[in-house]
């Protein structure tokens, strides 16, 4: 029985760490699921959204000191709730001028060609952002300075780190309010017509074009906010959104492609695979665990937790 | 199809790797020399990528796996076990396509966006393997007794001519690739995977081979650029901006053709060299940032790379008048000797297609159900009923398209259920479709030749087949040339027509071929489909338009909600009660008994 | 409250319509028949603005409507119930009744639009809460149409509302829209394959036959008019 002690505080401690983590890494997945869902767009350039906002987050907070003020408390987590909104406007203005020339209505019944252009498209995209953060903002790793990531709380034998937890609360909480948002609201509602059936949705008098425009910078904010919360628990440089675009996407898949709220379940389940792939795998492959999971989920089921099985052609 | 000849490929080939040695003998600056060198192994990536995604459509966004796994296998075969390069690089040949056959298995099943983020995933899988193997930078040993025996050489120069070297062996490949079979079929898959399928092309192994070629091209790239580079570390070998690279140079240049991927590396490499080196310090990541507007700017303004766009502007991309030499020949056989070659033994009688209980259901709908009907060999067999009836969807069963839940399908003996389309077009029984599927930027001549490549090995007869099939539709011999997306529907339903033809089955599946033509062109189609079956092609017609049914066929079969309600000669069941309910309802008939009201 | 005149579309590469003339008058309710690939569908995407056409003119109420932009269109009071039905699979019955009234939100309040629904279409408010993907087809149908009514519009466009369903269904399902004309007194263009019950209904009609008016009356005309059976089944 001692014997089993370490193995299961272990376990437990992964099992605990995965779910903080989980929390992040799943409204991640939800600001992607959520153009996916909407505009059968893969944007390959999400992870340097959320890479936008963990620096939007540091500069409110620590470069340009604006949130000083609300102390090292406060100032971290407005910081990344901030970076939503700045990245939103970015990001709508990103699909008025470009995106929306190879994406839109059109193009969710189109052909290959008309898929492959996105992709395409937004990979140029995920290039200049990267790249271009890195000359903007240099290749040295920051990261928003809080005194709760170096506290943990202590529940039993497991430590939950207070900044990790700080954002799983921040994390499921907007998730519950885009939840909220998409059942209870008009504009919810009228985004999860467009995803369910775009051409009903256009019969309806919905303006699919401009619902477009808004779920791609909602899209893109969600991941920066949850970007800023991490923020605060990892370090970042400018390529760090390659790393996450395969977790997102994974997280994505998991949930079902075309399931905005499943998205948020599928991250959270990547969070979790991720965190106790330690229990048996080196650190360094950690990522390689959440690989082997996604292409196990394309292969056998494709349609992940909560999606159709039917492509919309 | 290009129109200028192999020999006038060969010599631009060899006009460029002049060019290339020229440029490479005048530069002495040793940078310069190093960024020629860099332009042609990126080349040779883009070519690699070509190979695959170029031509087939299967967009990889993953082709660092291969160029790193051969980067890798003849550094470690290098620094492990002191192989030499000559030997390291075909090594890593091999791996490349060992990997190509291990990935592609899976992955090929996936479609669209989950097969470009499934490639995307095995790079940077294998980054973090390689890491976490230790490999995080390995330099290359300098052989200082015999560097030539391990492709060490002091002039950068050698260098330029190993990488010359290999760009234009695969520059050959792909030439040939484009010109043969492989290639049409492949440019076929890409244009219309299903009409190819139909059409006897076994889209899986085509697609497979076109990976395998390109991994070993690339895995070559792969092997040069770690010589080159002298220090090996997973980003710079699996890294995405590899397979960012390897995208964005052929599509800059100019997707689907050998020539496209040499016009981007020549352009962007030395662009974003160059900017790296002189601003690289205060804009590091300039590099990338080059890679990212040029792709962004070519989806927007050439979405196919340079390379098209100049050629459209510059002349028109198929030359009418030019035509290959083994056309003449083929125009030789006369038609009547053409049309005795297809005549089929009339079974007189006979079923040449049974079908028995078919069934197939989507959900809780039976679109099929339970069809049980003999198609008599020689006969024009019309399936009509009202829309939604389950006609086309009967069609993809037979057709291999879709599988029957219950039920067997036989054609001449044998057991169709189960089989691929294209097996089943192997068999002799061709298809058209409802909305035409043609190859849209394939001229007529070639849309009918890939419906050929089914019945013969043979390139050659393959185009006579072709040939003779379009005579048979009475398709006239200038349009040969024309490209399929510029005809009218009249002559893209004959194009149709003359490629389910060329590799002269026993029976034809027509979907709705008569649709939205005018008088005169239904006529015409009517006529040439009542020659065909006079030649000995059993038919079996979809078809709206009635009053061209009750001309054209022999026997009708009436499909409503998926079940047959009545078969018979046209003329009595268009009388018959039951059908005139299942087309116009139930107080229709009412009325017509009852018509006081 | 409808003009369309010579119309031509051409669609999927195919000459769709040629040169068709419809009106629609206040009040009425008018087919458009014909066999498959006649163009009917596309005649009711042209009017939604799905499709453009090559030439001619579309007037509803006096305003040319191929100048409003498609999502512009519903808000004039035009309700397009699809091809095939089209739900909202993964919302629920009152979602889906939701976005049918989305059109109307400038124009009057949605609770007043609910209890007449749900009146006409019993059977759905038994199921309001369920996702419209588990309704059976004639559910599914019936839902599409109050669908189109949620927008209270002044013309209600039924695409072959009968497809795939089974002739039982069919006729509950016609029962209804006959309900619907008699209480709610709207105009509205059916389009269907199943004449008799499109033309029993009908105060005028319409036969197309591969992109063309071939026939056009009054409901007593084309009754007893074997033209019609002649288009269909060619004898």
């Amino acid at each position: 029985m001692e014997a089993l002690k370490w193995p299961i505080i272990d376990f437990l401690q992964a099992l605990s760490t995965g779910l903080l983590v989980g929390g992040t890494y799943g409204l991640m997945c939800v600001g992607l699921g959520i153009i996916f869902g909407v505009m059968r767009v893969v944007n390959f350039a999400q992870g340097d959204f959320m890479m936008l906002g963990m620096y939007v987050a540091y500069y409110l907070v620590t470069g340009f000191g604006v949130l000083a003020f609300l102390g090292p408390y406060a100032g971290p987590v407005v910081g990344a709730i901030l970076a939503g909104p700045i990245v939103f406007v970015f990001g709508w203005l990103l699909h008025r001028f470009l995106i929306s020339r190879v994406t839109g209505a059109r193009v969710v019944s189109a052909d290959a060609e008309g898929h492959y252009m996105q992709l395409i498209m937004t990979l140029g995209v995920a290039l200049v952002l990267s790249n271009g953060g890195l000359i903007l903002f240099g290749s040295l790793p920051l990261s928003v300075q809080t005194p709760l990531s170096r506290e943990s709380w202590e529940i039993g034998p497991v430590f939950l780190n207070q900044a990790r937890t700080v954002a799983f609360v921040l994390a499921a909480a907007f998730a519950v309010g885009l939840y909220l948002f998409l059942t209870r609201s008009d504009l919810g509602k009228t985004m999860r017509a467009a995803a369910d059936n775009p051409i009903a949705a256009a019969y309806m008098g919905i303006n699919v074009d401009r619902l477009h425009r808004f779920a791609f910078g909602l899209g893109v904010g969600i991941t920066a906010i949850a970007g800023g919360l991490i923020a605060s628990s990892q370090s970042f440089q400018p390529y760090i959104g390659f790393d996450f675009v395969i977790v997102m996407y994974a997280g994505v898949v998991l949930g079902g492609m075309g399931s905005i709220l499943g998205a948020f379940w599928g991250g959270l389940t990547i969070g979790l695979v991720q965190q106790m792939s330690t229990l048996i795998l080196p650190y360094q492959l950690q990522n390689t665990a959440i690989f082997v999971v996604f292409l196990l989920i394309i292969f056998l089921r494709p349609q992940g937790m909560f999606g159709r099985v039917a492509e919309r052609t | 199809m290009r129109r200028s000849g192999l020999g006038g490929q060969y010599l631009a080939i060899a006009a460029f790797a002049a060019v290339c040695l020229l440029v490479g003998w005048l530069v002495h600056n040793s940078y310069y020399q190093l960024i020629i060198t860099l332009v042609l192994i990126w080349a040779t990536a883009g070519v690699s990528w070509n190979m695959l995604s170029g031509y087939s459509g299967m967009i990889s966004f993953g082709h660092a796996a291969f160029f790193g796994l051969g980067g890798y296998a003849m550094t470690i075969a290098f620094v492990q076990f002191d192989i030499t390069p000559w030997i390291g690089i075909p090594l890593g040949v091999l791996v490349g396509m060992v990997a190509a056959i291990v990935i592609g298995l899976p992955t090929f099943r996936l479609r669209g966006h989950y097969f470009a983020l499934s490639m995307l995933a095995y790079p940077l899988a294998m980054l973090y393997v390689f890491e976490w193997l230790g490999y995080q930078e390995v330099s290359l040993p300098m052989k200082r007794e015999a560097p030539a025996l391990y492709a060490q050489f002091s002039d950068p120069r050698a260098y330029i001519a190993l990488a010359l070297l290999l760009l234009v062996v695969c520059m050959i490949v792909s030439l040939h690739v484009e010109r043969s079979r492989f290639g049409m079929s492949l440019t076929a898959i890409k244009q219309n995977e299903p009409a190819a399928s139909a059409a006897g092309i076994d889209a899986w192994r085509w697609k497979m081979l076109a990976l395998i070629v390109s991994a070993g091209m690339a895995a070559a790239a792969g092997g040069l650029y770690a010589i080159v580079l002298l220090v090996v570390t997973p980003q710079t070998m699996f890294g995405a901006l590899v397979s960012a690279q390897a995208l964005i140079i052929p599509m800059f240049g100019g997707i689907g053709v050998f020539w496209g991927p040499v016009i981007g590396a020549a352009i962007l490499v030395p662009l974003a060299e160059t900017l790296n080196a002189q601003l690289g310090n205060i804009l590091p990541g300039i590099q990338g940032v080059v890679y990212g507007l040029a792709i962004i700017f070519i989806t927007l303004l050439a979405p196919e790379g340079i390379y098209w766009s100049v050629r459209d502007r510059f002349g028109s991309r198929r030359a009418a008048g030019a035509s290959k030499p083994s056309i003449a020949r083929a125009a030789a056989i006369p038609a009547a000797a053409a049309a005795q070659q297809f005549k089929h033994p009339a079974a007189g009688g006979e079923a040449l297609l049974s079908l028995n209980s078919v069934s197939r259901a989507f959900g809780g709908l039976r679109a099929v159900d339970d069809v049980t009907v003999a198609i008599k060999a020689g006969t024009i067999h019309g399936i009509i009923g009202p829309n939604g009836a389950g006609k086309t969807t009967l069609f993809n069963v037979i057709n291999g398209f879709l599988r029957a839940d219950t039920g067997s399908t036989t054609f001449a003996g044998s057991e169709l259920v189960g089989r691929k389309p294209h097996e089943i077009c192997r068999h002799g029984i061709g298809r058209t479709f409802q909305v035409v599927r043609a190859f849209p930027r394939m001229t007529v001549l070639e849309n009918v030749i890939v419906g050929a490549y089914v019945g013969t090995a043979s390139n050659v007869e393959a185009e006579r087949l072709a040939m003779s099939a379009r005579e048979r539709v009475g398709m006239a011999n200038e349009q040969a040339h024309a490209i399929a997306g510029t005809l009218t529907t009249k002559q893209l339903r004959l194009m149709e027509l003359a490629r389910a033809l060329a590799p002269r089955p026993r029976l034809l599946l027509l979907d709705e071929t008569l649709a939205g033509l005018s008088h005169d062109a239904l006529e015409d189609i009517v006529a040439i489909i009542r020659q065909v079956n006079r030649d000995g092609v059993t038919i079996v017609i979809i078809e709206h338009t009635m009053q061209a049914m009750m001309k054209l066929a022999d026997h009708f079969s009436v499909l409503d909600h998926g079940k047959l309600i009545a078969g018979g000669p046209p003329a009595s069941v268009v009388k018959d009660a039951v059908v005139i309910e299942a087309y116009l309802g139930r107080k229709w008939m009412q009325r017509a008994k009852d018509p006081v009201a | 409250m409808l003009k369309i005149r010579s119309l031509d579309v051409a669609y999927g590469g195919l000459k769709a319509l040629s040169d068709v003339s419809l009106d629609v008058e206040e009040g009425q309710l008018v087919a458009v028949v014909g066999p498959n690939g006649a163009g009917k569908t596309t005649l009711f995407k042209t009017i939604s603005g799905v499709v453009t056409p090559v030439s001619g003119e579309i007037v509803y109420k006096g305003k040319n409507l191929l100048a409003v932009a498609p999502y512009e269109r519903a808000k004039l009071g035009i309700a397009h119930v699809p091809e095939g039905r089209q739900v909202f699979a993964s919302m629920t019955v009152m979602e889906n009744l939701e976005m049918g009234a989305y059109a109307r939100r400038d124009r009057q309040r949605r609770s007043d639009v609910l209890p007449s629904i749900i009146e006409t279409f019993p059977i759905l408010a038994e199921r309001r809460h369920q996702l419209a993907g588990t309704l059976s087809g004639g559910e599914q149908q019936m839902l599409a149409i109050a669908r189109g009514l949620a927008s209270a519009p002044d013309l209600l466009m039924l695409d072959e509302p009968s497809m795939g369903l089974a002739p039982t269904i069919v006729d509950t399902v016609f029962d209804r829209i006959e309900y619907i004309r008699r209480t709610h007194g709207l105009t509205i263009l059916l389009v269907e394959q199943r004449v008799a019950e499109a033309l029993e209904l009908c105060d005028r009609g319409y036969v197309l036959e591969t992109g063309r008016t071939i026939l056009s009356g009054s409901h007593d005309v084309l009754m007893s008019n074997t033209e019609v059976q002649r288009a269909y089944l060619g004898s």
